[in-house]
């Protein structure tokens, strides 16, 4: 059974086309990448499913119905962690989750029941009665997601549930998300970090410009990019500068670096492996280390969109 | 039930805001108290009157003359000085030189009184004893006519001794003090406060994020609204209540015998506030509404007669009746200090009326529109 089913679904903010009649569906049980860059649509998709939003055309099913008209029951099967923290730091952990809960309509024991296992789920057992102000990033991270799974959804709709916070907490949460999608949730999940996303995500779609370009596993995906290649090179000092040069070389699609680490992405049939140190190294760099990488999700990314997740 | 929720949010998260909290009760009471002190001469009914003192030239025949010493005798005792007239001394010159307050020719004719213009009060003070001591003199000289003179001692002894001032008032028998009027002034204006607060209700949950999931929860947007209501209008009476109370037993302010009704006009005020605060909101996004709101409750809150008495008459005293805080201030001034309870259904009705209206339109502009 579909858990999610989008035919069609449109946005327009008057003459701007945020999202161009993009279909797909999430079966139940899956974690679904839903990838796209700044401004791709992927949030006002998200939004559109969270009934925050009105579609300007199509339709959005949730476990066969459709949210326009069974708007209740589709809000009672959904969760969602937003990207930005949606909890109250003048309540307390419990006080959160519990006012959250009830608005799903726990009451008495139930509620009680759910919002300590759910706080236990995020490791905040202990911190029930602690205010978020006097939390960490990532605590604050795992409470924000507390509070969209006491009423037990059977959608989450995670967006970028990991932006931000030490990688011991981010760690936690991706091993939240499995335990969650192993207890039978199906789930959404939106993020910059492409090796988040190939980690956990059974499938992806990616969106740009409002429609989706691509969709299916990661290795459906990494299949289709054979023609190109991502060589990173890695050098002793950077003085800055270094990418630019190598744009113009033969079979050079895209260069870019952080600090001492240049990404190309190049044409696969091109062998410019030699130009590109020699280029460097008349430039006085000295290289420390190169590799030729497989396809990945990055470069199925950069290969459709011509632009970095981050960017 | 979920309304409730939100409601009790709401007010605990009200009361956990401290800086609100302070402002919200501690503003109000320390401006009660500097008003109230500082002016306390403003609100005085007391008056002050000069020493009396009543020249007499007394010409008249053994009986009158008898009754007139008896008189001045008996107003001797009071404080008010007779001294008769020297042989070659002017009265009226003495008058016009502001030495007496009045000067009194009496004789078998009659008597004949010159008063100071410039001690008015007293001088018509002196002329109303002078016309009580002649009715009684006259019921007095009718009854001995009749051939019976002592009932003639009879007419002096049942007028009663010293009765010859009565305090008579068309005012209430109490009326408000310099701290009496600031404790109800600034409590309706605090209750006008509930427009500032209600603001934040809904642009707190967008800044903090959580308005994503109200939106998303299977709850009505109109039940949040509610429930934000409702806890706006629970905190602020409860802070109304808190100021009532403590300028009641620590400044001694006098808020009558009818408590129950003064809070119906202060609850129905705060719902008013809460409905204003929201059309506000919605008229003007953003940082606008609040700045909208503070300047309309200052605005109201000056020529309402939060800060300074409204006089009646004149512009200014039309003005007044353009400020809600003015139709508080004056029912509850009817019901504390004239006891009259229907005072309150004007009010009332002017404040939910109002509150009513507001609604409809911020109904009206949020129509079709997403989010909140």
């Amino acid at each position: 059974m579909n858990v999610l089913d989008i035919r069609g679904l449109t946005k327009k903010f008057g003459d701007f086309v945020a999202v161009d009649n993009i279909s797909f569906k999430v079966g139940e049980g899956e974690i679904f990448g839903f990838l796209g860059a700044n401004g791709a649509g992927k949030s006002t998709t998200i939004n559109m499913i969270c009934s925050l939003l009105q579609p300007s055309g199509g339709e959005i099913r949730i476990l066969d119905r459709d949210i326009k008209t069974q708007s209740r029951f589709a809000k009672q099967s959904l969760g969602i962690v937003p990207q930005d923290l949606a909890i109250y730091e003048d309540m307390t952990a419990y006080e959160n989750v519990s006012f959250f809960a009830g608005l799903y309509g726990l009451r008495g024991g139930q509620l009680k029941e759910r919002t300590e296992e759910a706080l236990a789920f995020v490791g905040l057992g202990d911190k029930a009665k602690s205010f978020p102000k006097t939390f960490s990033g990532g605590m604050k991270r795992r409470l924000n997601i507390a509070c969209a799974i006491a009423h037990k959804p059977k959608l989450i709709i995670m967006d970028e549930p990991t932006v931000g916070i030490d990688p011991q907490s981010r760690n936690y949460i991706l091993a939240s998300v499995r335990k969650l999608n192993e207890s039978g949730c199906t789930i959404i999940y939106t993020s910059h970090y492409m090796e988040e996303v190939e980690e956990i995500c059974s499938r992806i779609a990616i969106v740009d410009h409002g429609k989706i370009i691509a969709e299916g596993t990661k290795e459906q995906l990494t299949a289709t990019v054979t023609d190109v290649k991502d060589i990173v090179i890695e050098l002793k000092t950077a003085t800055g500068g270094e990418a630019e040069r190598l744009t113009g070389l033969p079979g050079v699609r895209k260069a870019s670096q952080e600090e001492n680490v240049i990404r190309i992405h190049s044409d696969a049939s091109v062998d410019n492996l030699n130009r590109i140190l020699k280029r460097l190294m008349e430039g006085d760099s000295e290289i420390r280390a190169v590799e030729e990488r497989e396809p990945n999700l990055e470069m199925v990314f950069l290969t459709l969109t011509g632009r970095n997740l981050r960017d | 039930m979920i309304t409730w929720l939100i409601t009790v949010k709401e007010i605990k998260q009200h009361f956990r805001d401290f800086r609100t909290f302070i402002f919200l009760l501690g503003f109000p009471i320390v401006l009660m108290l500097i008003l109230g002190i500082t002016l306390t001469n403003a609100f005085s009914s007391e008056m002050q009157l000069n020493d009396i003192k009543v020249l007499v030239r007394d010409s008249s025949s053994a009986g009158l003359s008898e009754a007139f010493k008896a008189f001045e005798k008996e107003l001797g005792a009071t404080g008010i000085a007779f001294e008769q007239l020297k042989p070659g001394e002017d009265g009226r010159k003495a008058i016009e030189d502001n030495r007496y307050t009045a000067y009194v020719e009496v004789s078998d004719a009659g008597m004949s009184q010159y008063g100071s213009s410039r001690s008015a009060i007293e001088s018509n003070i002196v002329q109303g004893m002078l016309s009580t001591f002649a009715d009684k003199y006259n019921a007095a000289a009718a009854v001995t006519r009749d051939g019976d003179p002592s009932k003639a001692e009879l007419v002096f002894a049942n007028a009663g001794s010293g009765d010859y001032v009565k305090e008579l008032s068309i005012a209430a028998d109490r009326s408000p003090g310099s701290m009496d009027y600031y404790a109800m002034a600034m409590t309706v204006m605090v209750g006008l406060w509930g427009a500032m607060s209600v603001g934040g209700l809904i642009r707190s949950e967008i800044v903090r994020g959580t308005g994503i999931r109200l939106l998303s929860a299977p709850i009505r947007r109109g039940e949040i609204y509610v429930g934000k209501v409702l806890g706006n209008v629970v905190a602020n009476t409860l802070c109304i209540l808190a100021i009532v109370f403590f300028s009641k037993w620590v400044f001694n302010a006098y808020w009558g015998a009818h408590l129950p009704v003064v809070f119906a006009v202060l609850v129905s005020e705060v719902i008013m506030a809460t409905s204003f605060g929201i059309a506000a909101n919605e008229l003007v996004k953003g940082g606008g509404g609040r700045a909208l709101v503070m300047l309309v409750v200052q605005l109201t809150s000056f020529i309402g007669g939060a800060y300074f008495p409204v006089d009646d008459s004149g512009v200014m005293g039309l003005v007044s009746w353009l400020s809600p805080i003015r139709w508080g201030n004056e029912a509850l001034t009817n019901i504390v200090y004239g006891c009259n309870l229907a005072a309150a259904w004007p009010a009332i009705g002017l404040y939910l009326g109002a509150a009513l209206l507001l609604l409809l339109a911020t109904a009206s502009m949020r129509r079709n529109k997403e989010g909140f």
